[in-house]
C-alpha cells in the first residue's frame, strides 16, 4: 500500500516538475516583446514582428500582446523574473519608470545601430526618452488627438474657409450658432481631456511650474473657459451622447477623436471626411496633444549582450521598414518611412507636411503628467458643460493631484 | 495496544488541490492586502510601512481627496446596495414561485432565457443597453419619446446602472429558488388547500419557510456582491454624473492600477474598509435572518 502511494506520489512530483519546468524553459534565442497593443494595432505590431523574423535574424522576436500591460510589469519587475525582453510603453510612463530606476538605458543599442540616433526620429518622439542626457527609449510613432471634419457639411454650412490657414479657430465655430439645422452640431466631445491639455499649449501656459504641478491656474480656467463657450452656444454634442458616434452618423462637422480612428471613420460608407488640427482661441496657434508609442528595455539582469544586439537589429529593421504601422492610423516616428513617397497616402501624412505641423504634436513631459491628465479626464465633462463651478473644481482637480504625489514620492523615496 | 498508526494520505489528496488554490489564490492574497494597507507601495519599489496613516487619511482628514473618495465611494456603493439586493431577490423569488403555477407552459425554456444574461459578459451587456436607452438610436427615445440622455442624468443613470444589474442577475438566484421550491412536498400544499388556504397563505406559511436557508444564502451572497459593483457603472456611467454612480471599487481600481505611479497602499486600505464593512454586514444579516427564522 506503501509503495503504491510513494510511486503516485513520485510521478505527480515528476508531473509537476515537467510543466513547470516548461514554464521556465530557454529562452536565450528569443526576444520576449510585450505590448500594450490590444486593438486593432496590435495586427499590425504582428506583422512587423513577423516580416522579420522571415529575415531570418539569429534571435528571433516573439510579440506578446499584454493586457492591463502596466500592472503585469510591475508584478514581474517586483520579483525580478520574467521581465520580458523589450517592451512598448506610452510616452507619459517615462519619467516615472526611469526616476524608480527600471529602464535599461538604450545606450548599447544605438552603439551598436548607428542610425538609431535623434536626426532619424520626429524630434520630440525621440527627446520623450532622453532624460539628463541618457536615452531610454526609441520611438515607434506619434499617436495624436486630431480633428476630423465631414466635407459635406462643411459645404452645406459653407465652412469650407475654417480651413484655409489650418487653424479653425473656437470663433470660427462660433459663427456657426443658429445655423445649424436640428439634431447637426459643430463638435462632439470626443478626447475632451486632450482638448483642454491643447489648449494649455495655445494660451501659451503650461501643467508645472518648478516642478510643482499647476492645475489651478487662470491658463487652465482661460482654457476650459474657451471650451465652454462652444457649449454654451448650443454648438457641442449633448452631454452623455456618443458623439464619437454622432460623427460617423454625418451630424457632427468636427470631430476631436484620435488619429487611429481615421481606419474607423474610413469604414464608414457615405462618410466623407478629411483630418486638420484640434480647434484653437487663435488663429496664431495650434497644438495636437499627443503621444508616443516607445521601445523600452525594462531592467533585467538576465538580459544578454546577444539578445540587446538582437533588439538593436529589430529596432533598426522597424525603423526602415515600419510602413506597416502607418496602417494603425498612427504618425510613424521614423523619418525614412515618414517622408517616403508612400506614407503620403496615409492621411495623417498631414501632421508630418511641414516643420509647423510637426511642432503642434505635443508630448507632455511632466514627470505627473499621468496624475494632471486623471483630474482633467475625470472633471472637464461637468466643466465644460457647466455643472459645477468651476474655481470650486479646479481647486480640487489641483488637491487631487496634490494628493496623489505626496503619496507616490515618498512612498519611493524611502 | 499498539501506537501503530496509520498514516492515511487519502483525505489530503481530495482537499489538497482546493486548499493549495485557496492559500495560494485567496489566503495569502488577501493578507498581503492587509499588510499592503499599512504602507506606501507603489507596486515597484519596497512597500514602505506607515502604520496607521492611510486608514487616518481615508478616515478623518477631510480635506484629503482620498477621504472625499472613499466617503462618496462607499455613500454611491450603499446607494447601489439598496436599490439592487431588494430586487435581485423579489424578482427572483417571483418568477420561481410563478413558474410553479400548473398552467405556465415551456418552463425550462423560460428559465433558459432569464438566466442566459447572467453568462454574458458585463462589457457586451452594457454596450447593447446604452445603445437601447441612445436618445437618437435607441428604443427609449424612439419608442417610449423620452428626450434625456440617460446615462448624464440622475436619476436616469441609477436607473440604468440597476436595470443592467437586475437583466444579469436575476436568473442565478431564480434557479437556486426553484431548486428549493421544487424540493418543498406537495403534500403540504394539497393539506393546506383543503384547510382552505389560499395562495397567498400557501406562499408565506409554506413556501417561504421551507426555503429559508436558501433565502438566507442568496441575500447574504447577493449583498456581498452587490458591495463589489464594479462593471456597470463603469461601464453605463463611468461614474458620472458628477460622480454620483462613481463607486468605492471603481476608486479602488484607479487608485492602484490607473494612471501614472500606482498608489498601492491607499487603494488596499479602501478595500479592506470595504472588505469590513461587507463582513460586518454579511454577519448582521444571517444573525437577524437566522433569528427570525428559528
Amino acid at each position: 500500500m506503501k509503495k503504491k502511494w510513494g510511486l503516485s506520489v513520485l510521478t505527480l512530483v515528476l508531473m509537476l516538475s515537467t510543466v513547470l519546468a516548461g514554464c521556465g524553459k530557454d529562452n536565450s534565442k528569443t526576444i520576449t516583446f510585450w505590448t500594450p497593443l490590444t486593438g486593432d494595432d496590435g495586427a499590425y505590431m504582428d506583422q512587423l514582428v513577423k516580416d522579420y523574423n522571415a529575415t531570418n535574424p539569429e534571435i528571433k522576436v516573439k510579440h506578446v500582446i499584454t493586457s492591463d500591460m502596466y500592472t503585469k510589469l510591475s508584478t514581474v519587475l517586483n520579483s525580478g523574473k520574467g521581465v520580458p525582453d523589450l517592451t512598448i510603453i506610452h510616452a507619459d510612463r517615462v519619467p516615472g519608470y526611469v526616476k524608480q530606476g527600471v529602464l535599461e538605458p538604450m545606450t548599447a543599442v544605438t552603439a551598436a545601430q548607428p542610425e538609431i540616433k535623434q536626426e532619424n526620429y520626429l524630434p520630440q518622439a525621440w527627446s520623450t526618452g532622453t532624460i539628463n542626457g541618457t536615452q531610454y527609449t526609441v520611438p515607434l510613432d506619434i499617436h495624436s488627438n486630431v480633428m476630423y471634419y465631414n466635407k459635406d457639411l462643411l459645404k452645406k454650412y459653407g465652412a469650407e474657409s475654417f480651413l484655409d490657414d489650418n487653424v479653425v479657430t473656437i470663433d470660427e465655430m462660433l459663427s456657426l450658432k443658429g445655423k445649424l439645422a436640428e439634431g447637426d452640431y459643430v463638435v462632439n466631445d470626443a478626447l475632451l481631456g486632450w482638448v483642454i491639455l491643447a489648449q494649455i499649449q495655445n494660451l501659451g501656459g503650461d501643467i508645472q511650474e518648478n516642478g510643482k504641478p499647476a492645475v489651478n491656474t487662470p491658463v487652465m480656467k482661460q482654457a476650459f473657459e474657451d471650451v465652454k463657450k462652444i457649449n454654451d452656444a448650443g454648438l457641442m454634442t449633448p452631454f452623455g451622447e456618443d458623439g464619437y458616434l454622432m460623427f460617423q452618423s454625418g451630424n457632427v462637422l468636427f470631430s476631436t477623436d484620435g488619429t487611429w480612428s481615421s481606419t474607423a471613420h474610413a469604414k464608414v460608407e457615405g462618410l466623407n471626411f478629411g483630418v486638420t488640427n484640434v480647434y484653437s482661441p487663435t488663429p496664431d496657434k495650434f497644438t495636437n496633444r499627443s503621444s508616443s508609442h516607445l521601445f523600452t528595455m525594462m531592467k533585467n539582469k538576465d538580459r544578454s549582450e546577444e539578445k540587446v544586439a538582437g533588439i538593436g537589429k529589430f529596432l533598426e529593421f522597424i525603423r526602415e521598414n515600419s510602413i506597416e504601422w502607418a496602417k494603425a492610423g498612427q504618425i510613424v516616428a521614423s523619418k525614412q518611412v515618414n517622408e517616403s513617397p508612400e506614407f503620403k497616402n496615409y492621411m495623417q501624412s498631414f501632421f508630418t507636411s511641414s516643420e509647423k505641423e510637426i511642432k503642434s504634436l505635443y508630448i507632455y513631459t511632466y514627470e505627473y503628467y499621468p496624475y494632471i491628465a486623471e483630474a482633467v479626464d475625470t472633471y472637464c465633462g461637468d466643466i465644460v458643460r457647466g455643472n459645477v463651478d468651476i474655481d470650486e473644481t479646479l481647486q480640487t482637480m489641483q488637491k487631487f493631484v496634490e494628493d496623489k504625489i505626496t503619496e507616490g514620492t515618498s512612498g519611493a523615496a524611502k | 495496544m499498539p501506537m501503530k498508526k496509520k498514516l492515511n494520505l487519502a483525505p489530503a489528496f481530495f482537499v489538497g488541490p482546493h486548499v493549495i488554490l485557496f492559500v495560494v489564490f485567496i489566503l495569502l492574497p488577501t493578507f498581503y492586502g492587509i499588510y499592503a494597507s499599512f504602507t506606501k507601495w507603489n507596486l515597484m519599489n519596497e512597500p514602505v510601512w506607515v502604520g496607521l496613516d492611510n486608514y487616518r487619511t481615508i478616515l478623518f482628514d477631510s480635506k484629503s481627496t482620498f477621504h472625499t473618495q472613499f466617503n462618496n465611494g462607499l455613500k454611491n456603493t450603499f446607494i447601489f446596495v439598496l436599490l439592487s439586493v431588494p430586487l435581485l431577490i423579489i424578482i427572483p423569488l417571483l418568477v420561481a414561485v410563478a413558474l410553479e403555477h400548473k398552467k405556465v407552459k415551456g418552463k425550462s425554456l423560460i428559465q433558459s432565457i432569464i438566466y442566459v444574461p447572467g453568462l454574458i459578459s458585463i462589457s457586451a451587456g452594457a454596450l447593447i443597453w446604452l445603445l437601447l436607452f441612445n436618445k437618437q438610436l435607441g428604443m427609449a427615445g424612439n419608442v417610449f419619446g423620452s428626450n434625456v440622455s440617460w446615462p448624464a442624468h440622475q436619476p436616469y443613470a441609477w436607473i440604468l446602472v440597476i436595470i443592467i444589474t437586475i437583466w444579469g442577475g436575476v436568473g442565478g438566484n431564480m434557479i437556486i429558488y426553484r431548486a428549493s421550491i421544487s424540493g418543498v412536498s406537495q403534500d403540504l400544499y394539497e393539506s393546506a388547500e383543503m384547510d382552505g388556504a389560499g395562495t397567498i397563505r400557501r406562499f408565506t406559511s409554506i413556501t417561504l419557510p421551507s426555503i429559508r436557508f436558501p433565502l438566507i444564502y442568496t441575500f447574504v451572497m447577493t449583498t456581498a456582491g452587490a458591495f463589489n459593483v464594479f462593471g456597470q457603472p463603469l461601464m453605463m456611467t463611468d461614474g458620472g454624473p458628477r460622480q454620483s454612480t462613481h463607486v468605492l471599487m471603481m476608486y479602488i481600481r484607479q487608485l492602484a492600477f490607473g494612471n501614472g505611479e500606482s498608489i498601492a497602499g491607499m487603494a488596499s486600505a479602501m478595500a479592506v474598509l470595504l472588505g469590513l464593512v461587507i463582513l460586518a454586514i454579511s454577519a448582521l444579516q444571517y444573525y437577524v435572518m437566522n433569528r427570525n427564522a428559528a
